[in-house]
């Protein structure tokens, strides 16, 4: 570190990041440390008693996550659905609503980009069936972000409740479709889609070919909402209604519609996700295979505290660790889901480090 | 086999029986679930993570059973481990002020990545669980005894706990201790009590018989262990303490309406009826949400009060 005055206290350098002092940010700085070397011991542990040497594993995992190029790919990929579920979260959230239904919304994405790609295909030049099929997606996902948002300004319902439900409606609905009318004939049995035509597929960049166009989608949206959520009038009138709705209310803004609009724009960026998944990884629709995002999505808005910007960090974090996980099977024999544990663990260090929130536990 | 076998049965037995059989055989986990959830939202403490408790439950029960070669052990095991993670969750949500809903989640994670390390070796292990035990007499009964008196002993124990809960969140004076410390708990802090404790000792209970439920689908029902084998019931059983409005009866109702809609796939298949499963299976989850647009207001009058600010988030700046 090098000898600077420390600014005085009082000067703010951004409205978003009130300053602190030099002492202060050392703290921080090093309770993180603290917390995340907490994480990596317990997950140590764990897997000294399955008897795989912690410091080899260790070693294996961060090798084959950041070590080389084709690994920061698959980091990137696995990354980029994570931070549009969160943008799922973070949106609705600014309105004080709890979006708890991105995994469903992921899902009918990915089945609205392959509903379009079932209808389009060979009809249309395979770049207007990838715009369909996004567009398509944003608003299967919108739609169906919106049914809670109806129940929720209707009906009173929680949206937090009826998205969770609606989940595990969207996930029958996919398993309905690949085990029956939109079942592939050649899938041997395995339930699954017919897989999308390789000219349909997302584009690819770099020199192993395996980053997709989705990738940049996600970083794109994130700076997209950023920005909508800070310089719109939208973005602060949502902050207002989900602050105090009865005062936004008497203050002539429109409350229902605000949040209804969040909850809309947060399920496009759930659709989303599913579209990129689908057409960028996947290439047909099978079970599980979004399995977990909205949820690691849910956390990362949090773990960023629904700031659009941090959550691509989080969001990196966590593909991170998902990828550490793959690693973990192929080096230590262990199963992939056991990394499972380290990203509890690393949750926990960050959600039980946060100063208390007014109301949100007593 | 098991198909000729059911298929055989499918003469001496009517489809609504069956199905009912299967709505207590495979509602009775996630009425436990159900059950502990009510209790720890009674405090005023939502667990998402009641997932993860019953996976806990279900893969140590499993694990234990294999080892000892006596289910009550695997029970013991299971109730230990849902107990423990969710005493994880309340030490997070009640000491060090994390939000219910992600911790909860987190605590769902946790659940899912330990039983992966710990359970994979226990994927092909056969064990000894559960076995259906016919209440001489009463299991004879035409239609009623077969639906009710010819289970596992863990179902006759649940049978049991939803009266034992309803009486003691609703006849005891510690239930009533409970509730306040969901509903009103400064009132109770200044008569001299700790709401914290209550609601540590709450979630406990919650995990222990989420455990408890797990271990009932792992050694008594299944009888196999994979990895994520409670899919989603864990999030049922929470959706079903809204939906019975915070009560111990109603919960087990709902359960047991949830183990029909699982049970009547199979059964109409048997008797060659052509139905998709999985339209049934969303089933539950459209007739949960139409009961809360009927409930709306009633049902979240009903919600603790404690249990509001979770659902309220606060506003981020």
């Amino acid at each position: 570190m090098t000898v600077i005055d420390s600014p005085p206290e009082e000067i703010t350098v951004a409205p978003e990041a009130p300053t602190k002092g030099t002492n202060d940010l050392a703290r921080r700085v090093g309770s993180w440390v603290v917390a995340y070397l907490g994480a990596l011991a317990v997950f140590g542990a764990f897997m000294a008693l399955k008897g795989v040497n912690p410091f080899v594993a260790y070693r294996d995992m961060f090798d084959s996550t950041l070590m080389n190029s084709a690994s920061l790919s698959e980091v990137l990929i696995k990354a980029a659905p994570f931070l549009l579920a969160a943008l799922a979260v973070a949106v609705p959230a600014r309105g004080g609503l709890v979006n708890l239904g991105g995994e469903g919304q992921i899902v009918m994405g990915g089945i609205a980009a392959a509903g379009v790609a079932l209808g389009l295909e060979g009809k249309v030049a395979s770049g207007l069936v990838m715009v369909a099929m996004l567009v398509g997606a944003m608003v299967a996902g919108a739609l169906w972000a919106a049914l809670a948002g109806v129940l929720r300004v209707g009906a009173g319902i929680n949206e937090a409740i009826s998205t969770l439900l609606l989940n595990y409606i969207a996930i029958d609905v996919l398993l309905y479709l690949i085990s029956g009318p939109w079942k592939d004939s050649a899938g041997f049995g395995q339930l699954a889609s017919k897989p999308l035509a390789d000219e349909t597929r997302l584009p690819t960049f770099g020199s192993d070919g395996r980053i997709h166009l989705g990738v940049f989608i996600a970083m794109a949206a994130a700076v997209g909402i950023w920005l909508l959520l800070r310089s719109t009038s939208w973005g602060f009138q949502l902050r207002v209604a989900g602050g105090n709705g009865e005062a936004a209310r008497r203050a002539g803004l429109p409350v229902a519609k605000l949040l209804l609009s969040g909850l809309i724009t947060g399920g496009a960026m759930a659709g989303l996700a599913g579209a990129i998944h689908f057409a960028g990884v996947e290439g047909q629709l099978r079970p599980g295979m979004t399995f977990g995002f909205g949820y690691i999505g849910f956390l990362a808005s949090w773990l960023a505290g629904h700031h659009p910007i941090r959550i691509a960090g989080a969001a990196l974090l966590l593909g991170a660790i998902a990828v550490a996980g793959d690693s973990l099977q192929i080096d230590a024999g262990l199963p992939a889901a056991s990394v499972n544990v380290l990203m509890a663990f690393v949750l926990f260090a960050v959600l039980g480090k946060k100063p208390r929130l007014a109301g949100a536990s007593r | 086999m098991i198909a000729a076998q059911a298929a055989t049965d499918v003469g001496g037995q009517l489809l609504i029986v069956s199905v009912l059989v299967g709505a207590v055989r495979s509602g009775t986990s996630i009425f436990y679930a159900a059950l502990g959830e009510t209790i720890s939202e009674r405090a005023g403490v939502i667990n998402v993570g009641t997932e993860g408790c019953m996976l806990a439950g279900a893969m140590s029960a499993y694990a234990v059973t294999a080892e000892t070669g006596n289910p009550w052990f695997g029970v013991l095991g299971a109730a230990a481990v849902g107990g423990a993670l969710a005493l994880l969750h309340a030490y997070l949500v009640i000491a060090r002020g994390a939000n219910q809903l992600a911790n909860g989640l987190v605590i769902m994670f946790l659940g899912l990545g330990l039983t992966s390390l710990f359970g994979a070796s226990y994927v092909s292990r056969e064990i000894n669980g559960f076995k259906p035990y016919a209440i001489p007499g009463l299991s004879s009964i035409p239609a009623v005894g077969d639906i009710l008196f010819n289970h596992d002993p863990l179902t006759y124990l649940s049978f049991a706990l939803g009266p034992a809960v309803w009486f003691l969140l609703f006849r005891t004076r510690w239930g009533l201790l409970l509730r306040g410390a969901g509903e009103r708990a400064p009132v109770l802090s200044s008569y001299g009590y700790s709401p914290e404790r209550i609601r540590y000792i709450a979630v406990g209970l919650g995990g222990l018989l989420a455990g408890i439920g797990g271990a009932q689908l792992s050694t008594a029902v299944a009888l196999t262990w994979f990895e994520n084998m409670t899919q989603g019931r864990g999030f049922i059983a929470v959706a079903l303490v809204i939906f019975a409005s915070w009560h111990p009866l109603w919960a087990m109702g709902g359960a047991y309406l949830f183990g029909a809609a699982l049970a009547l796939g199979p059964e109409l298949q048997v008797r060659n009826v052509g139905v998709n499963q999985f339209v049934l299976d969303a089933l539950p989850y459209v007739m949960t949400l139409a009961v809360l647009v009927v409930l709306a207001k009633r049902s979240f009058q009903r919600a603790p009060e404690g249990l509001a600010e979770v659902f309220d988030a606060p506003p981020v700046s």
